[in-house]
């Protein structure tokens, strides 16, 4: 019997298209091992992908021997190995097409982009202006410069986060969005369409995602490199020293805003274009076997710095971080949303409440250290100490960061009950300070542990003199900075900012009651007018010891208040008009009741040694914290 | 030697241990503890129980129905840990008091040191877990190729080859990847001309080793087997004053210390990861109860590795032995076959496709888990640590 004419048609059909295949069988031709059919001639392309068409519509006829059936099989296995290798060169061809390097400056140099979505953002400018601009020098950098160039290297370092943190809060908090670009041009896609729709076709979906992911995870490799992506391990991390670190973070930050924006949703459309329509859920299968990994490793940096050992000077970038993964997380869950990817999703959301627990952490770990700084040795003048300066500086930085940590402190520092009967901790009252968030009530707590600490170590002078001028110093310095600082003075308040003013008034009362009761007792007139007999008998001897003595006390706080510092001049002025107004009315009104008395003895200028004028000016030297080059000069002689 | 000078002294210390060990400091103990009709304190009932728990625990390990090292007996081995390690957070926690003095707070944070370093290999275990997925989704093509089919062809065995080739490669233990390409051709470049070099552009070889290196998450210089020395490092028993000392505790962060050391190295044992190595000694005085069963699991598993088959192995793991040998006789066979296939053959491939079609099941089945259970561990260390830290750092304020 003849087989029917269509039987015919097709075995026909078949055949050509398997010498088609064998033609291009790279195990027995070497040309066609040297050759690929997609680098050359496009009619061979068509031709090729017709006869693969012609052979897989073989396989479903059911009107095929057996012995054909084992051909057509052959050919299918040869010809998808072949479309195999094809699949793979045209990936390994464009594996460098995407130059992340031309378009971070193509970023960098305008806004003309090569975005096919249509979604612009401005923030990748905003960090590469960032980028460029290592050391900024904005006003509260500069200020901050100004302020703090004390001792210590406590200082060094918040201003060191001053200088990145606060330029970083500006750029950092911008809003973005995904970014996506041509890995591959769009004619080599409709080829890599063409293949990937034959083999998953023919049930080699496997191999076609294998290929895919193994070449696409090298390119994303490439771009990690030139992105400074590293593979880090903890132990790594944890080796560094803080200011290499810091460094990282902020290129992490950069990386991952690209990685994410950029490249991962780039590979994902990709993988769209290839794969979109032609099976269930390929595209995501072929999108994780290459961004895993990757993922992963990107990841892993921001998880070893949220487990790091905490420390109060890591607490900005820290911030950073979590602020700069807040940001990206709408987009990491854009980018990763199916279901195969959701431990990369998790893992981010992991990574975020680490960093906030981190943070909550360095605070209160902040906290004990500004209660347990233990340095015993005076500053010399009474002058601020640098604890005072480091503590203020890092907390009007918190206050900068003020948006992120309100939402990340939520309950109130930790005094009370644990510490209440405890002596080496203060008191606090919260109660007269409610409505303040947490976050502002932990800022006045360090404020009042602060000031206990300072408290404690004023007690070290042997002078209580000094003592009262060091806590006047340095609780004005605290209001100076508060007040100096928007944020920090709405969140500490004015009713805290009046309780503190109170306070450094008074230690400049305890301070002129310290050193000028004893100064003026020389120049009361008790003891002075000679007892028993008439009228106005005035001892003259007694006279005579009582302005020794006062020209020696005042001789004495001379020389030694001359080298204290009050560094400022307005409190300086203040404190200064302040003794002369008590000093100089009551020595005056002696000098005017009893010169006459004294100008009657020999060497009358051995007691009288000052004029009201030369005490007036002997006073301006006072606080400067110079030695007086010789004594008290008598300039009226 | 530092290390046996220890576990002299600690044997002597340790002659009766039991309950003994801690009535050693009967005398001292604190009024706090409430006394059970028995003598002990339920602090001491606390500690003892720990050391029984670990003690039955890794028993368990040795004579449960899971095969030593296979992926449910390594899940059981994690399982192990968290269990462990949750005890020894409660204990932490119930003796709060006594974390902050000496010699306690340095043991804590060596403990806490230890862990840190753990997290790097269950990072590095992830990272095996994943190349491992890939050798299941290769072993997947060749049950494609082969799997339920009426008649076998050559195209289906030319499709399972490559796939082989790629799992022979990429299962290759990177110290050997140098010689990687000359065995490959050695043993399957015999049918050449037939059909193993269908996979045959170089550009292929290329991206397979640069993608093996891609599975590592880590530096090239990053070595499992430096990571477990050092978290074994100056690991040795408590001495007896140092018990006396910290009420006890100092044996339960030993415990807990040895419990890590133990469940990373078995881990790096079985799992692929960069630069493998089981160099670690275990010197615990056998006066511990665990001590025993952890030492047998311990030379059980030496002994597996030393086995002729198992010494190249990227991984002890009983299921990667199983790919191993699965794809290796596949691929002899895929060698030898001619068609059409005689009775005998097509019942040796049908058998030998059974098998791979197990083990890739029980991969398929036990990967996910496993890989949550290494992150579940992760987070415990990580929690523990933060704990700990912090209540160490606060102990300091209040003091």
């Amino acid at each position: 019997m003849e087989p029917p004419e269509r039987y015919g048609r097709e075995t026909a059909g078949f055949e050509t298209a398997e010498k088609i295949i064998l033609r291009w069988d790279s195990t027995v031709s070497e040309e066609a091992r040297e050759k690929m059919i997609f680098e050359g001639d496009r009619c061979e392309v068509d031709r090729y992908l017709q006869a693969v068409d012609e052979i897989q519509r073989s396989i479903s006829s059911t009107t095929i021997s057996d012995d054909d059936q084992t051909k057509v099989n052959s050919a299918i296995q040869i010809a998808m190995a072949r479309l195999e290798d094809e699949f793979r060169n045209i990936l390994l061809v464009h594996i460098h097409a995407f130059d992340i390097d031309s378009l971070l400056a193509d970023l960098r140099s305008s806004s003309c982009s090569r975005t096919n979505s249509g979604r612009e953002s401005s923030d990748f400018l905003e960090e590469d202006h960032l980028e460029q601009d290592e050391t900024p020098t904005s006003a509260a950098a500069a200020a901050a410069v100004r302020d703090g160039g004390g001792s210590g290297s406590g200082i060094r370092d918040v201003l060191k986060h001053m200088d990145s943190s606060t330029s970083a809060v500006c750029s950092y908090r911008s809003t973005s969005s995904i970014r996506e670009v041509d890995l591959i041009p769009e004619e080599t896609i409709e080829d890599l369409r063409s293949i990937a729709e034959r083999m998953i076709a023919a049930g080699y979906l496997r191999e076609c995602i294998q290929v895919y992911g193994s070449v696409r995870k090298s390119a994303v490799d490439l771009n990690f490199k030139r992105l400074n992506v590293e593979k880090l391990s903890i132990g790594d991390i944890q080796r560094l020293e803080w200011d290499a670190l810091e460094t990282k973070i902020r290129r992490w930050i950069r990386a991952a805003k690209v990685c994410v924006r950029i490249l991962f949703a780039s590979e994902k459309r990709l993988c769209e274009q290839i794969f979109d329509g032609i099976g269930t859920a390929i595209d995501d299968a072929c999108f994780m076997e290459t961004v895993k990994g990757p993922a992963i490793q990107l990841f892993n940096f921001a998880e070893a710095i949220s487990i790091s050992r905490r420390s109060p000077e890591k607490l900005f970038k820290i911030l950073d971080l979590h602020d700069a993964l807040v940001e990206l997380l709408p987009d990491i869950e854009v980018v990763f949303d199916s279901k195969s990817s959701d431990s990369i999703r998790v893992q981010a959301a992991e990574i975020l409440s680490r960093l906030a627990e981190a943070a909550r952490g360095i605070l209160s770990e902040f906290e004990n250290a500004v209660l347990r700084e233990p340095s015993k040795v005076p500053v010399p003048g009474g002058t601020i100490h640098p604890l005072t300066r480091y503590v203020m500086n890092y907390i009007s930085l918190i206050s900068d960061y003020k948006q992120t940590l309100n939402e990340l402190i939520m309950s109130k520092p930790s005094t009370g009950s644990r510490y209440s009967s405890d002596p080496s901790t203060p008191d606090m009252d919260f109660s007269d300070l409610e409505g303040k968030t947490p976050l502002a009530l932990h800022l006045i707590w360090i404020i009042v542990i602060l000031q206990f600490n300072l408290e404690g170590k004023s007690k070290h002078y042997k002078d209580t003199s000094l003592e009262h001028l060091f806590m006047m110093n340095n609780v004005h310095y605290i209001v100076q900075k508060v007040k100096g600082s928007p944020e920090l003075r709405e969140m500490i308040g004015d009713d805290y900012l009046k309780k503190m003013t109170g306070k450094f008034r008074q230690a400049a009362t305890s301070y002129q009651r310290a050193t000028w009761v004893k100064v003026l007792y020389c120049l009361r007139d008790e003891g002075l007018h000679v007892s028993g007999g008439f009228s106005s008998g005035v001892s003259k001897s007694a006279l005579r010891e009582r302005f020794k003595s006062f020209n020696a006390m005042f001789e004495e706080v001379h020389r030694t208040q001359a080298t204290w510092l009050i560094p400022d001049s307005q409190l300086r002025e203040e404190l200064r008009i302040s003794i002369s107004e008590k000093l100089i009315p009551a020595y005056r009104s002696f000098l005017g009741r009893f010169r006459s008395h004294i100008e009657s003895v020999k060497h009358p200028e051995n007691y009288i040694k000052y004029s009201v004028e030369d005490l007036e000016t002997s006073v301006l030297d006072f606080f400067e914290g110079y030695p007086v080059s010789q004594h008290l000069r008598r300039r009226s002689q | 030697m530092p290390a046996t000078d220890c576990q002299g002294s600690s044997a002597a210390t340790f002659t009766n241990f039991g309950r003994s060990i801690l009535s050693l400091r009967r005398d001292q103990v604190h009024s706090m503890d409430t006394i059970h009709p028995d003598g002990a304190s339920s602090h001491e009932l606390e500690l003892e129980s720990f050391q029984k728990n670990v003690a039955e625990r890794i028993s368990g390990l040795s004579s449960g129905p899971d095969e030593i090292l296979s992926l449910s007996w390594v899940q059981k081995l994690l399982d192990l840990f968290v269990i462990s390690q949750e005890e020894f957070r409660m204990i932490l926690f119930n003796n709060k008091s006594l974390l902050h003095r000496a010699p306690m707070d340095r043991l804590i944070a060596e403990y806490f040191e230890r862990s840190v370093k753990a997290l790097d290999v269950c990072n590095a275990i992830r990272d095996g877990i994943e190349q491992m997925r890939q050798w299941q989704k290769l072993i997947e093509i060749v049950l494609i190729a082969l799997d339920n089919q009426r008649t076998f062809c050559d195209g289906q065995f030319r499709r399972a080859k490559k796939a082989l080739i790629d799992l022979a490669i990429s299962m290759l233990d990177e110290k050997d990847s140098a010689s990687a390409l000359n065995h490959r051709n050695r043993s399957f470049g015999r049918n050449n001309n037939n059909s193993s070099s269908r996979d045959g552009s170089s550009t292929h070889h290329r991206s397979l080793g640069h993608y093996r290196s891609l599975s590592w998450s880590v530096s090239r210089s990053w070595s499992a087997a430096r990571q477990l020395q050092a978290i074994g490092n100056n690991l040795a028993a408590p001495k007896g004053n140092e018990i006396m000392a910290t009420n006890g505790l100092a044996v339960v962060v030993y415990t807990m210390n040895s419990v890590l050391l133990f469940v990373m190295w078995a881990l790096v044992a079985a799992i692929p990861c960069q630069d493998r190595g089981l160099q670690v000694h275990f010197y615990i005085p056998r006066q511990f109860n665990w001590a025993g069963p952890l030492l047998s699991l311990h030379e059980k598993i030496l002994e597996e590795s030393k086995k002729r088959d198992r010494k190249n192995a990227c991984g002890l793991l009983r299921e990667i032995y199983q790919i191993e040998k699965g794809a290796r006789l596949m691929n002899e066979l895929s060698d030898s076959v001619q068609f059409p296939l005689t009775e005998e053959k097509e019942t040796e491939v049908r058998q030998r496709v059974q098998e791979l079609s197990k083990v890739c099941e029980a991969l398929k089945v036990g990967l996910d888990p496993l890989e949550r259970q290494v992150r579940e561990v992760f987070h415990k260390i990580v929690r523990s640590r933060t704990e700990g830290l912090d209540s160490l750092g606060k102990g300091h304020g209040s003091d």
